[in-house]
Formats: structure tokens, C-alpha cells, sequence
């Protein structure tokens, strides 16, 4: 008998909690990738920011690390249990868009919702006309360089072209530090090539959206980062050094300069708030050029709550949430209305990645990107190990690259 | 029924339910490993359509997969080689009686209870050109004037790796090895010494022999976890410098989860399950011969 007094008062606790519960409520569910470690509690905060505002709507942040967040939505997605909103790399939407995953969401977007965006920013996220990303986070590269290193080498104002960077760096040596990061391990060792390629004045992929690198620029350009090597004025040993590693050597005043993303000044500002350091653009042969990065937040096709899905996408979108996380995260804003905000106009050394942007070339919308990647990436591998020519190598990785580009 | 027939069904109905849950769990991603090798699978899992052959083909034809094969074969004889050649001289000490075996076995095997992830990122710290402790003892002994750059090259990265494989496989081969030599009793030592044999004399003629069914079993399982394990080289170099440190399974992870073909990469899988099985039966079967 005592079994049932329990089963009875089990009921009555399940009876009250459900008759507590709002009688229609929806969950949206979004992926979010780790930026910092502002980025999980951001996302918290807006949900709880907009549930109070919506109550009918919980929405559920899952944060997933970069390196592992493809694989996260290769699962879900096969497995169907994916979420309904996710962060995704832009240069990911055409295969989603290619298997009907990804929902156009012209169709939910009020009026004047699109011009809320930078153009250039909104632009990677539109396939075929229709809108299935909108950046959520977006990023350029730009050098920084070490004040106190590089006045003494003469450059009090940074390097302005790669000669100056030679010549900084060679000072730098003799001082007896490192000149120039080059990076040669992990992401964007080919992101680091094509600056030395673009401001060569040559590209990445041509009109036909095939390998353009093996070019006389292209071969110049892994020439001149080669002697560089050769000569001493990086850090010894690039192909054991990736992006985190070269800004660590910044941070600790060790590395004179390195191009790479507006974060830094975010982790500067943290770990090592007393490095007098400047940024400039990247350095230029012939043509001034960067690289710029998005992030989308796609709506998934199949999900089942999309007026509310849309609905706190709309609210991530509007200006207080996205200063709130640009500024947290060290990006550049997206939309018209958070770029106006002080904490962009009068931050000088965010305004030199702002003043890049029209000379910024983003990742193509075209399949076997990351091929290519893979193929610049080991190309560049092998001319620091010494095992080939710029020139043999560039070819072997633009055959290479041609197997899947567009394909 | 006849009795007969029932006594005959009896044990089947009895392993019934582990062998339902077993077939389940291994026959279930067998399926559909062997189902997206054979198909045209997009970077999100969607299969697009039956593509017969081509990934296999695919992987035939990429120089990058070929050297990872041949690469692996070097890493699994190097890394289980080496830790029998250590393990087996190290189980001998622990078997012997002395003051604070009970210390020294224990921290033998602490080794285990680190994740091998985690251990292959304090290796790389310690492997770390400016501030690791390697390059900061060998200058300090003056046996290098300036630190080195392991993780640069492929001619000194991966025999590290080949080197930290040795070091996290020892704790488990010495724990068989243990096991087995408790079994050996005294008395035949005992007997060996009387009639004058000496300490290699009973090693070779009476140790090793007895332990080779331990060595066996030490031997195919090492084989079977070196030859999958992805952690130290993934951590430690992701395959690179110019994919010269990849081996199947770090080829494989990349093919799937950074270039997006997952097709491929269970054609890949689907070769390396090949190897594995016909390297542990062609073994086993010439240790019966």
C-alpha cells in the first residue's frame, strides 16, 4: 500500500508541472559555434532576452567548437535530428543548398529586412537569387606589427609593401627576433599565400572558376615568402606554425609582424594590454587586397517551428543584439545600423579593417573550395620543406584543384 | 519437438539475445559504411545517388592515400615492434621480486589512465620548438646549440609519433605480459638452474616459448588499435607537413570531416577493415601452423 501513496503523489507533482506549462509552446533549437568564450553566454543571454519577450518561444543554444562543428552537422543532418538555425561557414551553403537542406528565407523577411545588411557581406549568403545565409559574423585581414620592433628597425608607421617588410624584418633578425610570421600549419596557410598572391596583382580562380594560381604572380609570390624563408626573416621552421601559434609570438613580443583577423585586438587587449603594436593593411607588390570571411546562420529546411525560428532570427538581427556580439567577439558589423555605433567609428584600428573591405576579395561560392585549399595548402608545404619549386608545386596543386572545382 | 532437437536449440535460444544485439550493433554501420562507399554522398551525409565503383577508384587514383597506406604499414610494424621490444624486457624486471615493485607497476600503468588525446597534447608541449621541455634540456646538456623545430618536418615528426605510440601502448602489452608470465610457474626455473642452465639459456629455451600465446594476443591486439589510432598524429601534426605524416586513419577523418567526402571515406574505411581482418588472420593462422 505504501507503493501507492508513492505512485499518487509522482501523479500530482507530473499534474502540476504540465498545468504550469504555457498551453502552446514551441522550441527553437540553434547550432552556434565557438568563437570565445563570450560567445555560449551571449547566446543565453538573447534567448532568455527574447523568451521573455515572446514567452510562447524557447529557444535551445547548443555551442560546438569550429573544428568539430562540421561533423556535428554531418550527423544531424543524416541522421535527421539536426537543429533548426545553425551557424554554418558560408562557403558551406552550396552543398546545402545543393541537397535542399537550407530554407530560403526571402519568403519570412518583412520589408527593408535585407537592406538592414553591409551589401558585400550579405551577398555570399544569396544562391540563385534567393537568400539562404545571413552573416552573422564577418571578419578581414589585416598586418599587425610590433611598435617597438619595428621603430627600431626603422618602420615606425609599419611596413607598406613586401619590400618594406623584407627590409623590416632583416633589422628585426639582427636585433635578434622574428621578422615576418609566416604561417605554414593548420587553417589558412592558403588564405596566407594569396595575400602575397593577390597584391602580386594575380588570383586565386579565373572567370571560368578554375585554378588561376599557378600564374607567373602566384609563382612570385610563393618565391618571395620562400627566400624570405631562406633568408632568415620569419620564424624558423613555418610548417610549425599555425595562426594561434603566430599570434601567441605576438602577443608575448616576439614576432615583429603577422597578418591575420580583427580578434586579436579583443585577445591583445586581454593577455598583453601593455604591447604597443599598430595595425596597417596587408602589405602591397603591385595591388592592394585582403581576404574577408563570413559566417551565415542558415534556417533548415525541414524544420518544424520556422515563423519561430524566424522570428528569433530577426531579433538576432536587429541592432542591440548585433553590436552585443560584434563587439564581444571582435568582428566587423554586418548590418547598416551596428556599424554606426561608436564602438566602430572610433575604434582607429577596427576602422583599418573597415577601410580594406572595398578592396576585399571573399572565398567564391564554388564547389571544391576546400579542395583547393587542401591542394594550395600542401603546394606551399612542400616549397618550405624544400621537397619543391614554387613553380612545380603551384602546378601539380592547380591540376589538382581543377579535379574538383565546380564539380 | 523431439528432445533431442530441443536440446539442440537450447543453446541457440540462449545466445539469442546477445547475438541479435551484437549483429544489430555491428551489422547496422557495416550496412551503411558499405552503402555510402558505393554512393555519391554530398558534405552533409544526403546521398545523391549510386556512384558502383568510383570512390574506390577515387582513392586508387590519389598519390596522398597511397603513401598514407604505405605509411601506416610503417607506423603499425615501428610502433608495435618497438613496444614489444620494450615491453617484454620491462615485464621481466616487474616479475622479479623487489623492494617497491608495487610502486614501480603501478606507475607503469598510470600512463593508461591518461586519454591518449590528452597525452599527445602534452607531448606536443613538451615537443614545442620556443618553450618545450625537450628542446630546453637538450640545449641546456649543449647537445643541440639552438632548439628544433620536431613538429616542422616529417623526418622528425613522425618518428616522434612513432616514438609516443611506443610509450602509451607499453602499459597494456606489460599488463598481458604479466599475466602471462605469472602463469610460467617457479619450479621449472628451479629445475633449469639445478641442471645449470643459465639466465638466457632460460629465457630463450623456456620463457619466451611459454609466453608466446601471450605474445600473440599482444601482437594482434596492438596491431589492431596502432593501425586505427588517430589521436597522436591528429593531434600532434593533423597528417601534415604535406600530408607526410598521414596515415589511413587521419587520411580518412580529413577526406570526410574537412574536404567533405564521406563516400570516399568509407571506401577508405571499408580498406583499412580489409587489413586489418586479413592481417590478424593470416597471423593467427601462421602461429597455428
Amino acid at each position: 500500500m505504501r507503493n501507492g501513496w508513492k505512485f499518487l503523489a509522482a501523479g500530482a507533482v507530473l499534474a502540476i508541472t504540465l498545468s504550469t506549462l504555457p498551453a502552446r509552446s514551441e522550441t527553437v533549437r540553434m547550432t552556434v559555434s565557438f568563437y570565445s568564450a563570450a560567445t555560449g553566454p551571449y547566446f543565453e543571454k538573447m534567448a532568455a532576452e527574447f523568451h521573455a519577450a515572446n514567452p510562447t518561444i524557447d529557444v535551445k543554444i547548443d555551442v560546438v567548437n569550429w573544428p568539430a562543428l562540421l561533423q556535428k552537422l554531418q550527423t544531424d543532418i543524416s541522421g535527421g535530428t539536426n537543429a533548426d538555425v545553425s551557424i554554418i561557414g558560408t562557403r558551406w551553403l552550396l552543398d546545402f543548398v545543393k541537397d535542399g537542406i537550407a530554407e530560403p528565407m526571402d519568403a519570412h523577411m518583412g520589408a527593408g529586412f535585407k537592406e538592414r545588411f553591409i551589401g558585400p557581406f550579405l551577398k555570399p549568403g544569396q544562391i540563385g537569387g534567393k537568400t539562404y545565409g545571413l552573416p552573422i559574423a564577418a571578419s578581414a585581414r589585416a598586418m599587425y606589427y610590433n611598435k617597438t620592433m619595428l621603430t627600431k628597425a626603422g618602420f615606425p608607421d609599419g611596413p607598406k609593401t613586401w619590400d618594406d617588410v623584407a627590409a623590416a624584418a632583416e633589422k628585426i633578425k639582427a636585433n635578434g627576433g622574428n621578422g615576418f610570421g609566416l604561417m605554414a600549419k593548420g587553417t589558412e596557410v592558403d588564405v596566407y599565400f594569396y595575400y602575397a598572391l593577390w597584391t602580386q596583382g594575380g588570383d586565386v580562380l579565373d572567370a571560368n572558376q578554375k585554378a588561376a594560381f599557378a600564374s607567373p604572380a602566384g609563382i612570385k609570390a610563393l618565391a618571395m615568402y620562400k627566400t624570405m624563408l631562406d633568408r632568415g626573416l620569419t620564424e624558423p621552421g613555418p610548417t610549425n606554425y599555425t595562426r594561434e601559434d603566430l599570434q601567441n609570438q605576438f602577443k608575448q613580443g616576439r614576432l615583429g609582424m603577422v597578418i591575420t583577423a580583427p580578434f586579436l585586438i579583443n585577445q591583445i587587449a586581454k593577455e598583453a594590454p601593455t604591447l604597443e603594436y599598430g595595425i596597417v593593411p596587408v602589405p602591397v607588390a603591385t595591388t592592394p587586397a585582403t581576404y574577408a570571411v563570413t559566417d551565415s546562420v542558415v534556417m533548415f529546411a525541414n524544420s518544424k517551428v520556422k515563423p519561430a525560428a524566424w522570428k528569433w532570427l530577426d531579433f538576432l538581427f536587429s541592432k542591440e543584439p548585433r553590436i552585443a556580439f560584434t563587439k564581444g567577439e571582435g568582428f566587423l558589423p554586418t548590418t547598416v545600423e551596428e556599424a554606426k555605433d561608436p564602438a566602430f567609428t572610433e575604434n582607429e584600428r577596427l576602422k583599418v579593417f573597415v577601410n580594406l573591405l572595398p578592396n576585399a576579395r571573399f572565398a567564391p561560392t564554388v564547389t571544391g573550395w576546400e579542395d583547393t585549399a587542401k591542394a594550395v595548402t600542401d603546394a606551399v608545404q612542400s616549397v618550405y620543406l624544400g621537397t619543391a619549386t614554387p613553380e612545380a608545386a603551384l602546378t601539380t596543386a592547380a591540376a589538382k584543384a581543377n579535379q574538383s572545382l565546380g564539380k | 519437438m523431439a528432445p533431442r532437437a530441443r536440446a539442440a536449440a537450447l543453446p541457440w535460444l540462449l545466445i539469442a539475445p546477445s547475438l541479435i544485439l551484437a549483429c544489430g550493433v555491428i551489422g547496422y554501420p557495416f550496412f551503411e559504411i558499405i552503402r555510402l562507399s558505393l554512393s555519391d554522398v554530398s558534405r552533409f551525409g544526403q546521398i545523391r545517388g549510386f556512384a558502383g565503383w568510383d570512390n574506390f577508384a577515387r582513392i586508387a587514383s590519389d598519390d596522398i592515400f597511397i603513401a598514407a597506406l604505405l605509411r601506416t604499414l610503417t607506423w603499425t610494424v615501428c610502433v608495435v615492434g618497438g613496444t614489444i621490444l620494450v615491453s617484454l624486457p620491462v615485464a621481466l624486471v616487474l616479475r622479479e621480486d623487489f623492494w617497491g615493485r608495487g610502486v614501480a607497476r603501478t606507475i607503469l600503468m598510470l600512463p593508461w589512465s591518461i586519454a591518449l588525446s590528452m597525452a599527445a597534447i602534452v607531448w606536443l608541449w613538451a615537443f614545442n620548438a620556443d618553450y618545450g621541455m625537450i628542446n630546453a634540456t637538450l640545449v641546456s646538456w649543449g647537445i643541440v646549440d639552438k632548439p628544433l623545430q620536431w613538429m616542422a618536418r616529417p623526418e622528425t615528426a613522425f618518428p616522434v609519433e612513432v616514438g609516443i605510440g611506443i610509450i602509451v601502448s607499453i602499459p597494456f602489452t606489460v599488463t598481458i605480459l604479466l599475466g602471462g608470465l605469472s602463469s610460467i610457474g617457479g619450479e621449472i626455473y628451479e629445475a633449469a638452474r639445478i641442471d645449470g642452465a643459465t639466465g638466457w639459456q632460460s629465457f630463450w629455451a623456456m620463457t619466451l616459448p611459454l609466453l608466446a600465446p601471450f605474445l600473440n594476443i599482444a601482437i594482434v591486439l596492438n596491431v589492431i588499435h596502432v593501425f586505427n589510432s588517430f589521436p597522436i598524429i591528429w593531434v600532434m601534426t593533423q597528417g601534415g607537413p604535406n600530408n607526410q605524416t598521414h596515415i589511413l586513419v587521419t587520411y580518412l577523418y580529413e577526406l570526410s570531416f574537412y574536404l567533405g567526402r564521406p563516400g570516399p571515406a568509407a571506401a577508405v574505411s571499408l580498406v583499412m577493415l580489409a587489413i586489418v581482418f586479413s592481417a590478424t588472420a593470416i597471423y593467427m593462422r601462421l602461429r597455428e601452423a
